[in-house]
C-alpha cells in the first residue's frame, strides 16, 4: 500500500523500507546517511519533506511538496559537487483510485562519483496534487530536459505544468479530442477523433523560408517532423512535431497484463534494442520482488546486450555513411554486422527480439560448445571492423561531412540531459552500465571496459565513440565466456509486493534506458513508465543543427541515433458505411479473450 | 561512296547515342556493387528501368507547360550535344565553331533541370535547382576558360579542327587534367550529386517528377553524361594517333573511342563508389580554386608553354 496518511503532519516520516527488510528499523537519520548528498538535501528542504524512503538498492524517494519542485529538481541537477547529476525524467501517475491523488514525480540519476555503482543513486521526488486541481510548477523554463516530460504529462493525465514555455500538444495527435485524457484510470474509451484537425506548428520567423522534413522523409527511417527555417540553405531554426508511432505501450501494459507478460511487450518498444528495454523492465520487477538472479543468467544477460550493442553500432554507422552517400560504407557496415546477427539467432532462436528474457532470469542457457562461435564471431567482427574504419576514416570527403557538423556544447548536453554516446561525445562522462547499480540484473560489475569520452561534440565525434564502444563490447563478450559461471538461470519470483516501485534501467546503445515500474493487486502491472534514450536526446537536436546546412541536418538528426518509440489505440472501421466504431472497454476485453492466440 | 561511308558512320554514332547510355549506368552498377561486395543488377537494368518508367503515366503537381516539357527539351539537348562529337572521322552535325555550340548545348540540360525544378511548389525541388545552378555557375566559367585553352592551342573552335591541330605543351596537360574533374563535376556524379541528393533533398529539381517525365529526365542526364565522357575520351586521344584518312582507320578510331569511353566508366563507378557527398558550399569552394588554377593555365597557354 502507498502511503498517503501522513501527508497531513509534517516531520513525520515513514520508511517502507524497513518493512521489507531493507534496514534496521524505521530510521529516517540511517537512510539519509547511506549515500553522499542525500543529508544535505533534507536538510535543504525539510520543512516540504514529507516522507522519505528507500524503495531498493541505491533508489531514494523524497515526497516533497508540489511547490519546491522545481527548486529541489534544480538543486540536484545543479550541484555542484555531483557534476554529471542529470534528471533522467518524470512520471504522472493517476493515483486517485488509491488516494484520490494525482502524482507527478521528476527522478535524477546522481552521480556522486563517476562509475561507482555503489556509490551514485536514483532519487525520485514525488509531488502529490489533489484531484480536482492537478497542477505543478514547471521546471523547463530554467531546465530544458523537463520540456518533453511536462508537455507530456499534460497530455496523457491531464496535468498542468504552470509556467510551461511551450505547452502544446506532444504526444496526443492532432485531433484527439479535448479533455480526454488516456493514461487516466477511469479513461472513456468511447471518444471518437473530433472533426476538425487542431494543429499548432510555430510560425515560420520573418525572413525565413520553411523546409518541412517529414512526416515522411527519405533521410528519417521513421515518421517524424522537423520543420526547418532556412536562410538560403543555412537552418535559423527549428520546429519539432513527432510522436506519429505512438502505440499506448504503457497503457497496454496497465492493468490487463501480467508481469511476464508484459516483459515481452516491453521487448517489443524497439526494433534493435528490444534486449535493453526487456532486461531493464524485468530488472525493476525483480528489484520489486527483492530476488537474486543467478549469476549465470547474469551472464548471459550480459552477453546478449553486449551483442546487441555491436550490431547495433555497426548498423548505426552504415545508415550515417548512407545519408552522406557513402553507400560503400553502408553496404560494408551491414555486411559486417550480418555474423552477429547470425550468432544470436543460434543462440536464442530470434534474430531479433530475442524473447530470451523472464523475470527472474533467462529462459534459455548458452550451450557450451556455442562458446567457440561467439569468440570466432567476435574475431571476425574485429578485424572486418578495424579494416572498414581504416577505409572509412580515410575517405576524405566522408570526414568533411562529419567533422565539426552539428556540435553540440557540454552546458547544452547537461542541460537537455543528453544521454549515451551523444552525451559522450559531448565529454559527458557518463554510462549506466557502470554509473548505477547495474549488478543486480547484469555482470558489469566483474567485467573490465572502458568508457570513452570525447569532448569535440560533432558528428564525427560520435562516431568514434561507438566505434571505440564497440571494440569494448567485443573485449566485454570475450571476459564474459572466459568467465561465465555455471549454475542456475532462473529464480522463481512469485508473488510481488502490492503498490510497490523501483526502477530497472540499463546502457542501450543510444543511452540509458528506464523502466518505472509500480505494482498493482494480483501480479499486474498498476504504471509501468518507459523512457527510452531518444526520449532525451531528440529535444537537443533542434540546437546541433541551428547554424548548419540542410544538407547536414539528416546526418545530424541521425548522429543521435534517432528511434521514435511510443501509443495506440483500437478503432474498427467499417469499410462499407465508413462509420467509425470506438470499442468500450469491456467489448476491448471481451474480444482479446475470444481472439487470444490469435493475434 | 564517300557519302554512303560517312551516312553509314552517322548511323553508328546515332545508335551509340541511343543505346550505350543506359548500358554505361548499367556497368557502374554493376561495378558498385562488386565494391560493395554484392552480386549487382544486370547490365540491362538501367535499360528496364527506363521501359518501365516509359510505360507509366507521370503525376503532374502543376498545370505549368515548362513542367511538362522541360524533359524532352532536355533530352533534345542531350542528344544534340552528342550529335555535335566525332564518331570516327564523322562528326553528325557539324557547323564552324562547334566547341561553343556543345558547351551551351550540354549546359541547356541543366537549365531544363533547372527550370523543371523550379515549375512546382516544393521546398525540396527548388533547394535542389539552386543547388544546380549554384553548381553550373561555378563549374561553367572553369570549362569555358579550358575550352579557351584549348581553342588558343589548336588556333581554332571547330571540334574536329582542334582535334587535327592539338599540340603537346605543358598548358595542354594541366589543362586535360583540370578537364577531368571539371567534366566529372558537370556530369553530377558523386560527390557531386548534390542537387538531386536523395537523402538530403529526395531528388531535388526530379523530386515532383514520376512516370515517363521521369524516365525521360533520367534518359537525358544518362546522354549527357555519355556526350560528356565521349568529348573527353575523343580530346584525348584522336590527336595523338596521326591523320585519320580511310575509311578502315576511321573504323579503327571510333572503336578505340567506344572502348575507352566503356572503360572509363568503372573508373568512374570506382570513385562514386569510395566518396561520400559533398555539400554544396564545399563544391562551390573546390570549383573556384580550380577556376584560379583553369586562368594559369590560360595564361601559360597564352605564353606559349
Amino acid at each position: 500500500m502507498v502511503t498517503t496518511r501522513d501527508l497531513e503532519a509534517h516531520f513525520e516520516f515513514e520508511c517502507r523500507a524497513c518493512e521489507n527488510g531493507h534496514c534496521r528499523k524505521a530510521d529516517v537519520e540511517t537512510i539519509l546517511s547511506e549515500r553522499k548528498g542525500l543529508k544535505e538535501f533534507y536538510e535543504a528542504f525539510k520543512e516540504h519533506i514529507r516522507e522519505c524512503k528507500r524503495m531498493t538498492y541505491g533508489q531514494y524517494m523524497f515526497v516533497i511538496d508540489r511547490e519546491v519542485l522545481p527548486d529541489a529538481v534544480l538543486w540536484w541537477h545543479n550541484h555542484p559537487e555531483f557534476k554529471e547529476t542529470h534528471m533522467s525524467t518524470a512520471v504522472g501517475t493517476d493515483e486517485r483510485p488509491l488516494n484520490g491523488k494525482f502524482v507527478y514525480m521528476p527522478f535524477l540519476n546522481v552521480q556522486v562519483e563517476p562509475q561507482n555503482m555503489d556509490e551514485n543513486y536514483w532519487v525520485f521526488l514525488k509531488a502529490y496534487m489533489p484531484a480536482d486541481d492537478p497542477s505543478f510548477p514547471s521546471v523547463a523554463a530554467k531546465l530544458p530536459a523537463a520540456l518533453w516530460i511536462e508537455r507530456e504529462v499534460k497530455d496523457l493525465l491531464g496535468f498542468n505544468p504552470v509556467g510551461h514555455p511551450d505547452p502544446r500538444r506532444l504526444i496526443l495527435p492532432e485531433d484527439w479530442p479535448e479533455g480526454v485524457y488516456p493514461l487516466r484510470k477511469d479513461m472513456d474509451y468511447r471518444h471518437s477523433p473530433m472533426a476538425e484537425v487542431k494543429t499548432e506548428y510555430r510560425e515560420t520567423p520573418e525572413g525565413t523560408t520553411l523546409v518541412p522534413m517529414g512526416p515522411v522523409h527519405a533521410g528519417i527511417e521513421e515518421p517524424a517532423h522537423f520543420r526547418l527555417f532556412v536562410k538560403g540553405e543555412e537552418i535559423v531554426d527549428v520546429d519539432y512535431r513527432g510522436f506519429y508511432s505512438h502505440r499506448g505501450i504503457e497503457k497496454t501494459g496497465e492493468g490487463r497484463l501480467t508481469y511476464n507478460q508484459v516483459l515481452f511487450l516491453a521487448e517489443r518498444i524497439c526494433g534493435i534494442c528490444g534486449y535493453q528495454h526487456s532486461v531493464s523492465y524485468a530488472m525493476a520487477v525483480e528489484r520489486l520482488a527483492d530476488v537474486d538472479i543467478p549469476d549465470r543468467a547474469r551472464y548471459i544477460r550480459t552477453l546478449m546486450l553486449e551483442l546487441e550493442r555491436i550490431h547495433n553500432h555497426l548498423l548505426w554507422v552504415g545508415i550515417a555513411a548512407h545519408l552522406v552517400g557513402y553507400d560503400t560504407g553502408f553496404m560494408h557496415a551491414w555486411r559486417i554486422r550480418e555474423p552477429v546477427m547470425w550468432l544470436v539467432e543460434r543462440l536464442t532462436g530470434n534474430r531479433k527480439q530475442y524473447g530470451m528474457n523472464i523475470v527472474g532470469g533467462v529462459r534459455r542457457d548458452i550451450l557450451d560448445y556455442r562458446k567457440e562461435e561467439i569468440l570466432k564471431v567476435v574475431k571476425q567482427i574485429r578485424e572486418e571492423t578495424k579494416k572498414f574504419l581504416d577505409i572509412a576514416l580515410n575517405t576524405n570527403t566522408f570526414i568533411k561531412r562529419a567533422e565539426g557538423v552539428g556540435i553540440l556544447p557540454y552546458k547544452v548536453a547537461k542541460a537537455y540531459s543528453v544521454l549515451g554516446p551523444t552525451a559522450r561525445a559531448s565529454g559527458r562522462r557518463i554510462d549506466t552500465r557502470l554509473d548505477q547499480a547495474t549488478k543486480t540484473a547484469m555482470a558489469y560489475n566483474e567485467v573490465d571496459f572502458k568508457v570513452p569520452v570525447y569532448k569535440e561534440g560533432d558528428v564525427l565525434a560520435r562516431v568514434l565513440v561507438r566505434m571505440d564502444e564497440l571494440f569494448e563490447s567485443l573485449w566485454i563478450v570475450e571476459q564474459l565466456i572466459d568467465q561465465m559461471p555455471g549454475g542456475d538461470i532462473m529464480v522463481p519470483i512469485g508473488d510481488l509486493p502490492e503498490y510497490e516501485e523501483a526502477l530497472g534501467f540499463t546502457e542501450a546503445h543510444r543511452g540509458e534506458v528506464v523502466h518505472y515500474v509500480m505494482t498493482g493487486e494480483k501480479n499486474k502491472v498498476y504504471r509501468w513508465k518507459v523512457r527510452a534514450p531518444t526520449y532525451n536526446n531528440l529535444p537537443a537536436v533542434p540546437e546541433m543543427l541551428k547554424g548548419y546546412h540542410v544538407a547536414d541536418a539528416p546526418l545530424i538528426i541521425a548522429s543521435i541515433d534517432p528511434c521514435y518509440s511510443c501509443t495506440e489505440r483500437v478503432q474498427f472501421v467499417d469499410v462499407e458505411t465508413g462509420k467509425v466504431k470506438v470499442l468500450t472497454e469491456a467489448e476491448f476485453n471481451e474480444l482479446s479473450i475470444k481472439y487470444r492466440g490469435v493475434f | 561512296m564517300e557519302t554512303t561511308i560517312k551516312v553509314g558512320f552517322e548511323l553508328v554514332g546515332i545508335l551509340i547515342i541511343f543505346l550505350l547510355p543506359p548500358y554505361l549506368d548499367g556497368i557502374a552498377r554493376r561495378v558498385k556493387a562488386r565494391l560493395q561486395y554484392r552480386r549487382g543488377p544486370p547490365l540491362m537494368q538501367t535499360w528496364y528501368d527506363l521501359q518501365k518508367l516509359f510505360n507509366l503515366p507521370s503525376v503532374k503537381p502543376t498545370k505549368s507547360l515548362l513542367f511538362t516539357a522541360a524533359p524532352f527539351l532536355a533530352l533534345a539537348s542531350a542528344i544534340s550535344a552528342a550529335l555535335l562529337l566525332p564518331y570516327g572521322n564523322v562528326i553528325p552535325v557539324d557547323f564552324g565553331f562547334n566547341l561553343v555550340v556543345f558547351f551551351y548545348v550540354i549546359l541547356m540540360v541543366s537549365v531544363f533541370l533547372i527550370l523543371g525544378g523550379l515549375s512546382v511548389q516544393n521546398a525540396f525541388s527548388h533547394i535542389g535547382a539552386t543547388r544546380e545552378a549554384q553548381l553550373i555557375l561555378t563549374v561553367e566559367p572553369l570549362i569555358a576558360i579550358l575550352y579557351g585553352v584549348f581553342a588558343y592551342n589548336a588556333g581554332s573552335l571547330n571540334i574536329a579542327d582542334i582535334i587535327a591541330n592539338l599540340h603537346l605543351t605543358p598548358s595542354l596537360v594541366l589543362a586535360y587534367i583540370v578537364l577531368a574533374y571539371a567534366l566529372y563535376v558537370e556530369s553530377g556524379f558523386v560527390p557531386f550529386d548534390v542537387a538531386e541528393a536523395e537523402q538530403e533533398v529526395i531528388g531535388g529539381p526530379l523530386g515532383e517528377y514520376s512516370g515517363r517525365l521521369l524516365g525521360v529526365f533520367y534518359y537525358a542526364i544518362h546522354i549527357k553524361r555519355f556526350a560528356l565522357l565521349w568529348f573527353f575520351v575523343s580530346l584525348l586521344t584522336m590527336p595523338w594517333i596521326g591523320p585519320i584518312n580511310s575509311p578502315e582507320r576511321a573504323a579503327l578510331v571510333l572503336a578505340l573511342q567506344f572502348i575507352l569511353t566503356v572503360a572509363f566508366y568503372p573508373i568512374i563507378a570506382a570513385l562514386e563508389a569510395t566518396n561520400a557527398r559533398l555539400r554544396i558550399d564545399q563544391v562551390v569552394k573546390m570549383n573556384v580554386r580550380m577556376f584560379f588554377a583553369g586562368l594559369v593555365i590560360l595564361g601559360m597557354a597564352f605564353m606559349g608553354w
